[in-house]
């Protein structure tokens, strides 16, 4: 007896073992959604920022027409978002009913975890083809099914410091490329010693705004890297410029970037339009001293915006209530009343296309100095290139975002750090790199 | 090893009735094993199973939620990454520098608190030791909040000396500066401890011998401290070596590895492939490369333990 129970450690490690190559992936799909269904009991949602905001408010108004449900959201922070979802999706235990997904996230989960999430279109139907259709394909798997609901776009333009621009002399509206932008960031930083932007450089998301801008991405549609490319290269040194020329202040994460733009340490900012939220939400102070233009362009008349960012909202099959998760996410998303409610209280810019057609967005803003700045952004939405993502997008933005920092502080040529960065990205994926 | 333990209790049986003896000890042994058990089935559960699990897994790749075996592909692959290479490069860096002067500023310091003319040597050695217990991931966030670009309460010190802000956590060299000067922080006292436990070891009399002999301040501490104090400094930069091999909470909190993965530490680098780009295959063969590196420090550390016995 005593000898056999010295075996007992490794038996017990050989019998788990045994059932680790099953583990980690869910065995069936999440069950079928129906639209009609009646719900009640409670959910947990996982969100961050305005968005968690925005849920919260709407929660209870979603509850007023369904006294049995209870909706409890969960701001689990943006930094450590991703890791939590992730180590959940793996252990495939651990995820709430309903997640917060941000869209180029979307399609590495979908392919990574292809039964994790809960098909949404019976709860949509028809009205798929009412939301964004971008949005809607970074959202699906090749079935067609739709994993997530878009949420919010990603429109991309340009925030000025009206004040800083005043003072030195030049009109905001009048910069049509980014020449022309660098060339009054030099004007600005003469006469208020501010820099032109603040971006955290080590995200690399300037870099993917700019080449989103030239309607390219990291992979061609082909899904070849695409790193090498022409318009790649003037993205890299366009930024390398900026920051040769002292107009470029680096900071660090988004908490690096809010401070930055509430103590004015740059005269622009190119961002989302869901930045909006950020400013009317964190620097009530600074109303009146931004206006809103276009993103200048590569060259005289080309695209004036990109895309950065947008969410979507996903019911994971892990869900203990799916019919319920279900019923919020539709209540919140493919719901007119509801996006235009987000879009006014959190700048949260609807994917839902049928809210666009709201007065709201044709109201002056008075954060703005009564400036129309919703109108921009809905005339600029149709206009967002679209861009392939591929299942290594998460792979590659690392390797990106290295590049940049090479490029830009270690004062390596941009095309060679791009190249650089498309040779490790073979290497780790068996892409190949696109002529 | 349990026959040994047992062996008294054998004794005094045996007293009582030769024969009966063994069976009574066999019969004794069980609840022993009952005791062990829940320890037992832990490390069973948390520790091998996990180890086992993962180099079970370093053998597969996943892709679209489909594990294929690979065999020894993903460790291959760790020879052509050149992520590999630069995060062992960025412990070499780190070790070369961080240690020696961690392990010296130790000594100095349980030199000079072990002193007999020093007051209040208790409240030093406590305030010394005190870093050693506070969490990685608290003192790795008020690292980052001190050593902020803009405002960070360093940056604010060197401002009122008339110095321009340093770019501490954004820049390749400072970053390392301040990830090496954290990790400092945090262990020196550790060692400090470790070190005094040693000195406070070494007999009286050798100092009194010396001292007789007309030995100085500095030559007792040079041929004596330091070589009765070999094993221990040994065993301080022996675990240190360990430790920033496993370096993961300080640069992930700080700076994420970057910028340009100035300050990726294997177990980040594996953390990052495994838990955000979804490759645990290759994620567990970083961590079996590490496992061996590890080994061979510990084999090492331990035929030159034996060689100065």
């Amino acid at each position: 007896m005593p000898k056999s129970l010295k075996f007992v450690a490794p038996l017990v490690a050989l019998t788990l073992l045994t059932g680790c190559a099953s583990g980690g992936v869910p065995g069936a799909t999440g069950p079928k959604l129906d639209a009609g269904a009646a719900v009640s009991g409670q959910i947990t949602v996982w969100s961050w920022d305005v968005a968690a905001t925005a849920l919260k408010r709407l929660a209870s108004s979603y509850t007023k027409e369904h006294p049995g449900a209870t909706i409890n959201v969960v701001d689990i922070g943006y930094d450590n978002a991703y890791d939590k979802m992730s180590v959940a999706l793996q252990a495939n235990s651990g995820l709430p009913d309903v997640v917060t997904v941000e869209t180029d996230h979307m399609p590495a989960y979908i392919h990574q975890f292809p039964k994790a999430f809960t098909d949404l279109t019976p709860l949509v139907g028809g009205a798929k083809d009412e939301f964004d259709p971008s949005k809607v394909s970074a959202s699906s798997n090749k079935d067609g099914q739709l994993l997530s609901m878009p949420w919010d776009s990603g429109t991309v333009a340009l925030y000025v410091r009206t004040d800083y621009f005043k003072a030195a002399g030049v009109d905001p509206k009048g910069m049509g490329t980014w020449d022309e932008l660098l060339a009054a960031g030099e004007k600005v930083k003469a006469a208020t010693g501010h820099a032109l932007i603040s971006t955290d450089l080590s995200t690399g998301s300037l870099f993917q705004m700019l080449l989103q801008q030239q309607g390219q991405g990291i992979f061609t549609p082909a899904g070849e890297i695409n790193l090498t490319s022409p318009a790649a290269v003037k993205a890299l040194t366009l930024i390398k410029t900026m920051n040769d020329k002292g107009l470029l202040d680096n900071v660090k994460g988004w908490d690096g970037r809010v401070t930055a733009t509430k103590n004015g340490k740059s005269a622009v900012m190119p961002s989302a339009v869901w930045w909006i939220g950020t400013l009317t939400g964190e620097m009530p102070e600074l109303a009146n001293k931004f206006t809103v233009v276009p993103l200048p362009a590569f060259t005289q008349g080309g695209t004036q915006t990109s895309n950065d960012g947008g969410s979507t909202l996903a019911v994971p099959t892990q869900a203990k209530n799916p019919q319920l998760a279900g019923s919020f996410v539709k209540f919140m998303l493919a719901n007119k009343d509801n996006q235009v409610s987000m879009m006014k209280d959190e700048g949260l810019f609807p994917s839902y296309l049928p809210a666009l057609d709201a007065p709201l967005f044709h109201e002056p803003q008075p954060y703005f100095g009564g400036e129309k700045v919703y109108e921009l952004f809905a005339a600029q939405t149709r206009k967002i290139p679209s861009i392939t993502y591929t299942s290594d997008n998460a792979k590659a933005g690392d390797t990106v975002s290295n590049a940049v920092v090479a490029s830009v502080l270690n004062h390596q040529d941009p095309a060679a750090a791009l190249k650089s960065a498309a040779d490790q990205i073979a290497t780790a994926t068996g892409r190949k790199i696109a002529q | 090893m349990t026959g040994t333990l047992l062996r008294p209790t054998r004794r005094l049986s045996g007293k009582a009735d030769g024969r009966a003896g063994t069976r009574t000890s066999a019969r004794r042994r069980r609840p022993g094993y009952w005791f062990v058990l829940p320890a037992v089935a832990l490390f069973a559960i948390f520790f091998l199973y996990p180890l086992l699990s993962s180099l079970w897994q370093s053998f597969f790749s996943t892709t679209g939620g489909v594990s294929t075996w690979v065999g020894g592909a993903q460790y291959m692959r760790l020879f052509h990454d050149p992520l590999v290479g630069k995060s062992l490069f960025n412990v070499g860096l780190i070790l070369v520098i961080q240690v020696p002067l961690m392990v010296c500023t130790a000594l100095g310091l349980a030199y000079l608190l072990n002193q007999s003319w020093l007051r209040f040597r208790t409240g030093f050695r406590a305030i010394h030791f005190l870093p050693a217990v506070t969490t990685l991931v608290a003192y790795s966030l008020v690292f980052r909040v001190m050593l902020a670009t803009d405002g960070g309460a360093v940056n604010q010190m060197l401002g009122m000396f008339g110095m321009s802000p340093v770019d501490w956590l954004n820049s390749e060299a400072w970053s390392r500066v301040a990830l090496i000067a954290s990790i400092t922080w945090r262990w020196t006292g550790y060692n400090m401890v470790i070190i005094l436990a040693g000195l406070q070891g070494i007999p009286a009399e050798l100092y009194e011998a010396a001292r007789i002999d007309g030995a100085g301040r500095w030559a007792i501490f040079a041929k004596i401290v330091i070589p009765q104090l070999r094993p221990v400094i040994l065993f301080s930069s022996i675990t240190s070596t360990i430790g920033a091999l496993q370096l993961f909470d300080e640069n992930f909190i700080l700076t994420g590895g970057g910028p340009n993965n100035a300050t990726l530490t294997p177990v980040l680098y594996l953390y990052k492939v495994g838990f955000q780009q979804f490759d645990f295959g290759y994620a567990s063969a970083i961590a079996w490369l590490l496992v061996a590196i590890i080994a061979v420090v510990s084999v090492v550390q331990f035929v030159i333990m034996k060689e100065k016995k």
